[in-house]
């Protein structure tokens, strides 16, 4: 019986899998991110050094792209529906984010940088306004 | 894809399909962002008018809108930190070469073998 069974049970599986939230979410992983390319491009405008840009330029793009990431998931998975009571312009918000970090990817311009900070401190007030660190963030212990 | 498809089904699948088959079957494909075999339900076919939260996106020739039948009572049920379905509410339309095949029968456990079904509810969405 247990042969039969092994012989005519599937050799592939296949996944209908849902996310696995760890409801953890701050805006603040993407403004470090953010701050990152800031100093970056900051920090090259004060190194002529062709070596040195490259591998700012290289640290700056991959910093953005986390900075985006961050952005997606606080976007996908904390922000809900009900959210836009709230804030009525969530996903500009969002949409504006993630268009400038492309922008801030290709750019060396420090005050695209900038609002690139700007526009995650918009998204950390429509955060902290739908519940902020105290929905999202596990408690410090107090001294 | 509770409760059409429970976790330990055995399906078999036609995988000669080479077109997306019509809406409300349920299609084994390669997820695009993970490239993860997959299973879903097929909401919307090829040339179809998709419904988004803003506005709406017709679909491309080759593609597909695909999406878990599971409802909040069955992600209630799977239990706390099951979070949404991840379909193509997250990574869009699906590309007729991702398809895998169509599941048209499954056969274990005994006590759910037979054809599978299509829900009516599915196509409201």
């Amino acid at each position: 019986m247990f042969r039969f069974r092994t012989f005519l049970a599937p050799t592939t599986t296949v996944h209908a899998h849902c996310d696995l939230p760890c409801g953890v979410y701050d805006p603040e992983q993407a403004r470090i991110e953010a701050e990152s390319v800031y100093k970056i491009i900051e920090k090259m405008g004060a190194n002529s050094d062709p070596t040195f840009t490259a591998r700012a330029i290289d640290i700056k793009e991959q910093r953005a792209e986390l900075a985006k990431h961050h952005l997606d998931v606080l976007w996908h998975d904390y922000f809900k529906p009900e959210h836009l009571e709230k804030v009525p312009n969530l996903h500009e918000l969002f949409w504006n984010a993630a268009k400038q970090v492309s922008k801030v990817k290709a750019s060396t311009d420090l005050a695209d940088a900038k609002k690139l900070l700007d526009m995650i401190d918009e998204i950390d007030a429509a955060w902290k306004a739908t519940g902020g660190e105290e929905k999202t963030r596990v408690q410090r212990a107090t001294a | 894809m509770a409760p059409t498809i429970q976790p330990g089904d055995w399906l078999l699948i036609d995988p000669t399909t080479a077109r997306w088959p019509r809406r409300g079957s349920i299609v084994v494909f390669r997820e695009p962002d993970s490239d993860l075999l997959a299973i879903k339900r097929l909401a919307a076919g090829p040339g179809d008018r998709v419904d988004l939260d803003e506005g709406h996106l017709v679909l491309g020739a080759d593609e597909a809108w695909l999406l878990s039948d599971a409802t909040d009572a069955a992600l209630l049920a799977a239990g706390a930190g099951a979070g949404r379905p991840i379909d193509s509410r997250r990574y869009g339309p699906v590309p007729v070469d991702a398809l895998v095949g169509r599941v048209w029968f499954r056969y274990g456990p005994l006590n759910r073998i037979g054809r599978i079904g299509r829900p009516p509810a599915i196509l409201d969405r």
